[in-house]
């Protein structure tokens, strides 16, 4: 019989529990769309990221947050398809009984991800604290050796803070100390003072990238016949997630990043797959360009802070009262270009927190959905 | 205000003032790298701020004179400003690295011994929280699953009578106050000649370094919430513990110092300031706090977890409005928002688990009967859980709002109890759950019932385990204030009729023996006892008893009342059964031939039998005495 005869009887509508067989009809095919529409739409909304505009420059702020409320849309589709009506038997069985808990510990994972780059947003916001010490100096006329000193002062902090190795929070680079008694050893321990301050709110062994690494491991796409059911949208939102997570992690500070994967496993004949993969490499292709010279981040706007504030040194390095005039120019540009990425900053800044904040509760509350799903679907012991 | 007449007195005044800045600019001579004013001497650090002072008011005099004589605004005027804001800079660069030191000599952690006392542990007396141990806990079903092997062990002491100090808020002095005086002092400078942003950099990154070092003191983890998702429950129970104590002392103690000292250090200038510093110290800290609780509260659930979650419940919500009051600011609105986040998914936390653990019982599948019809483990497990969740009525009463889903949330093969909402008008949904959970218990052992093969045992299996809850029920008083004596009758009235059923198995067919009616032999030439038919009874009688004795001696009623009670009533109806009996009939057999193969037993060795009953102890074959 073809699926069209069944599609009237009652009978047609079994499915036959013991055996992974569903028999083919209208419920099955509706679910069979729906995952179509929604691995369409995951293309679409990345096609529409790799391609932003001059506001949005990938990794910068903005485009963080649109990549957040994808990451949102896509999972509010995704419970749908897998949670809605779904006998809670069918989700313990194989292959769901290894692809459901796998997702859930990524999604704890992405949990601890979510909170590091939160407390990173910190490190980055200090930043920005300093530049702004940096601006107000400069904004001054006329601009004379006091102000110059001070800013200075302000923008070697500021990139010592930017060339923060991951690690411990001390400085890998000598550069020069940001205040005057970085020579005395006695005084080392002030010096390491001030960064270690900074120390990241999780425990020493904590590593960025091997909690990226490690969400990675096992990810393997399902092949055959279940390519076609459940198993693929499954696929498809843990591709989601450890994207968006790497993303965060490869845009803002947090600790140990050294050994971040650079390469997913996700294979090019996957339609929906293109424009992500497409913005994988070119963020994986920056982060080994940047890797090796330790950065805090390709967090756009940190990125043109570091050039701005390293051209201003050059400027404070070879000022002298009153100062050449072609060179005073130059450098208000520069302030004027911090000026402009602190604004965005101060704007921008809590609200990315929060809204990564927003993404931590809906994986809590899918996390929750699905564990209940879990729990009500296990088959008694016998 | 006018201008000072003597120039040159007013030139003397800022050259020795500009002399004292430059002698101590660290980055022009080595003897000024070499110590630190404000620890020297405090001639020196009076003498240098008011040398700061100078060059302050001589700047403003400048601008205020370039202002008003604009023809004096020359490029002579211009350079002497910028060599006033050179020395400024100067002054400035040295007071906040004088600044910096000051906090950081005056930055150990917290002194926490006065505030635990450590012979008050929570590991001292427990209180009425303690679970009860039962003893003769059969542990030989080997189907058991989780449910069924927890053991609940809760030992706690109330905290609020051991730690006294962190009821409420308490400042502190985190230093001396001359240091906090040096501090006004040089933050005054610094924020009056526009360099507020480096005093709260300085400020910021040196306290919080204080509070990480605070924090280990306190036993404070950076744990994941994946450390968290893979240590044992029996692990975190101690860390929760741990966390209540020093959640207690951060907010109420030590939050609240640092939050006093900002306000000192900036007395004079203002609540913005004082309040960014002490965010600036404190949110990282107070997030990593609260990040411990976050995590707990979204765990997996599962029943051994709800007092403790509920512990935290109670901890966080005793805390909020110190956490209100200390974070009072809009800057801070994020970690007040999370504390009532996390307040909240421990609620809901402790309603799934309830919800969770009502299912659990349904489910709970083991089909190896418990031998001898005693208690069953799941009996004790789920009455000694429910004991303790009305010790923690006051705190549940508030949690759980709805009432116990009855319907189609447990749709499956089974069906499901009824309970009648009706007859419960008036009852709090935590008196509701409670009475669905015992009505869902007994649920469960009826199927387990089934599982015996002989009816009469399956009839004690339930009168003991209907019992038992009657007693715990009747053994707690908060428990039987919310179940009610309504409820506690049905139950009563339950186990008297699984007594009844059970005799009526047992001991219909045995009494049926002794009956009167096909004895006797009507004919129209004798008229008597059929003596054949008499002694078929006699030995059916002796065999059935004999069969009974010897397995229901195995059988146990725990209970010591309820098994005189039952052996009583079984007495009340065989004795005198048997004795009219034998009174009748027993000429009969002595008349024929081996009397002894058929009145095998006296009345006394029936009674002496009846007391082998439901011992759970095995007799020997020849237990069953013959006095003859």
């Amino acid at each position: 019989m073809n699926a069209n005869e069944y599609q009237g009887s009652f009978l047609g509508r079994i499915s036959i529990r013991r055996n992974q067989v569903v028999v083919m009809d209208a419920i099955h095919e509706q679910e069979l769309e729906d995952i179509e529409l929604f691995q369409k739409h995951v293309s679409d909304r990345f096609s529409e990221l790799s391609s932003p505009s001059d506001d949005d420059a990938i990794l910068s702020i903005s485009w963080l947050r649109k990549l957040l409320d994808v990451f949102l849309c896509c999972e509010a589709e995704f419970e749908a398809i897998l949670l809605m009506d779904r006998d809670p038997y069918q989700l313990s069985k194989p292959p769901f009984d290894r692809l459901i808990p796998e997702l859930l510990d990524r999604a704890v994972k992405a949990l601890d991800i979510c909170n590091a780059v939160t407390n990173g947003v910190e490190s980055v916001r200090h930043c920005q604290k300093l530049a702004e010490i940096a601006i107000s100096a400069l904004d001054q006329k006329p601009i004379g050796d006091g102000e110059v000193k001070r800013a200075k002062r302000a923008l070697i902090t500021l990139m010592a803070a930017i060339n923060l190795d991951d690690k411990d929070g001390t400085n890998a680079k000598s550069t020069e100390r940001s205040w005057s008694f970085g020579r005395r050893s006695g005084n080392k321990d002030r010096v390491a003072g001030q960064f270690r301050s900074l120390s990241w709110q999780v425990a020493k062994n904590w590593s960025a990238a091997k909690q990226i690494q490690s969400t990675i491991y096992n990810l393997v796409a399902p092949r055959g016949a279940e390519a076609s059911g459940l198993p693929s949208p499954i696929y498809t939102m843990n591709v989601i997630m450890i994207f968006v997570m790497w993303a965060l992690v490869a845009a803002i500070p947090c600790q140990e990043r050294t050994g971040l994967p650079t390469h997913f496993p996700v294979p090019k004949q996957l339609n929906w797959a293109h424009s992500l993969i497409g913005l994988q490499e070119k963020i994986a292709d920056e982060w080994k360009k940047k890797e090796k010279k330790g950065m805090a981040g390709l967090l756009d706007e940190m990125q043109r802070m570091e050039k701005s504030a390293q051209s201003l040194i050059d400027f404070t390095d070879s000022f002298q009262f009153p100062g050449d005039a072609e060179k005073l120019q130059e450098a208000a540009g520069h302030v004027a270009e911090l000026t402009e990425i602190c604004r965005i900053m101060e704007q921008g800044l809590t609200p990315l927190q929060m809204h990564i904040r927003e993404v931590f509760h809906r994986i809590v509350r899918s996390r929750t959905e699905f564990l209940d799903v879990l729990e009500k679907g296990s088959l008694p012991v016998i | 205000m006018e201008l000072p007449e003597n120039p040159n007195k007013d030139n003397n005044g800022y050259e020795s003032a500009e002399k004292i800045i430059l002698r101590w600019d660290s980055t022009a001579s080595e003897e000024a790298r070499e110590k630190m004013i404000f620890e020297t001497d405090r001639h020196e650090a009076d003498l240098y701020l008011q040398a700061v002072d100078e060059i302050q008011r001589s700047l403003s005099n400048a601008s205020i004179s370039n202002h008003s004589n604009a023809a004096a605004a020359s490029a002579a005027a211009v350079d002497d400003q910028s060599k006033v804001n050179s020395t400024i800079q100067i002054a400035m660069a040295r007071l906040e690295d004088e600044f910096r030191n000051i906090l950081m000599t005056h930055s150990s952690a917290l002194e926490t011994d006065s505030l635990f006392d450590p012979s008050s542990s929570s590991f001292s007396t427990p209180s009425h929280h303690e679970l009860e141990e039962d003893d003769s806990v059969s542990n030989e079903d080997s189907s058991h699953n989780d449910l069924l092997r927890l053991q609940l062990q809760h030992c706690e002491s109330s905290d609020s009578s051991t730690y006294r100090s962190t009821s409420s808020i308490r400042e502190v002095d985190l230093m001396p106050a001359e240091a906090v005086c040096d501090l006004q002092a040089i933050a005054m400078r610094m924020i009056s000649s526009g360099y507020l942003r480096e005093c709260i950099q300085v400020y910021g990154s040196v306290r919080k370094s204080a509070i990480d070092s605070s924090f280990r003191k306190l036993g404070i983890e950076k744990l994941s919430i994946g450390d968290i998702q893979r240590l044992e429950w029996e692990a975190l129970e101690s860390k929760i513990r741990r966390w209540i104590r020093a959640a207690k002392v951060c907010v109420r103690i030590l939050f609240a110092s640092e939050k006093k000292l900002c306000e000192q250090i900036f007395e004079c200038v203002g609540t913005d300031i004082d309040d960014a510093c002490f965010m600036e110290t404190v949110k990282g800290p107070a997030i990593q706090l609260f990040n411990f609780a976050e995590a707990i509260s979204i765990s997996r659930r599962s029943p051994e977890k709800l007092f403790k979650i509920l512990d935290l419940h109670d901890a966080l919500m005793d805390l909020l409005p110190d956490i209100e009051a200390v974070f009072d600011s809009k800057s801070s609105d994020s970690i007040r928002v999370q504390a009532a986040e996390i307040l909240s998914r421990l609620a809901e936390a402790a309603r799934g688990i309830i919800s969770e653990f009502e299912g659990a019982i349904l489910r709970e599948p083991s089909r190896v009967p418990v031998p001898g019809g005693t208690i069953h483990p799941l009996t004790r497990y789920v009455m000694n859980y429910i004991s303790l969740i009305s010790d923690y009525k006051q705190t549940l009463i508030e949690l759980i709002m709805s009432r116990p889903s009855t319907g189609s949330r447990y749709s499956g093969d089974q069906s499901t109890p009824d309970m009648e909402f009706a007859e419960l008008e008036g009852k709090t949904p935590l008196a509701l759950h409670l009475i669905w959970i015992i009505v869902v218990l007994q649920f469960n052992l009826e199927g387990k019932s089934k599982h015996y093969r002989d009816a009469s045992l399956a009839h004690l299996f339930i009168m003991n385990n209907v019992h038992y809850i009657v007693q715990k029920v009747k053994g707690s008083p908060e428990l039987r204030e919310m179940i009610g004596d309504d409820y506690l009758r049905k139950l009563t009235g339950k186990f008297r009729q699984a007594a009844t059923s059970y005799q009526r198995a047992t001991w219909v067919s045995v009494l049926y023996c002794l009956r009167d009616e096909g004895l006797h032999v009507s004919g129209s030439f004798s008229s008597g006892v059929s003596k054949s038919a008499l002694r078929e009874r006699f030995k059916t009688f002796n065999a059935m008893l004999e069969e009974v004795h010897r397995t229901q001696a195995t059988w146990l009623i725990p209970d010591t009342q309820l098994r005189e009670e039952l052996r009583i009533s079984i007495s009340e109806k065989l004795i005198p059964a048997y004795r009219s009996f034998l009174g009748r009939f027993r000429s009969h057999i002595e008349s024929g031939k081996h009397p002894e193969n058929y009145i095998k037993y006296s009345v006394e060795d029936l009674e002496a039998a009846v007391l082998d009953f439901f011992e759970g102890f095995p007799v020997s074959h020849q237990h069953m005495r013959r006095s003859q």
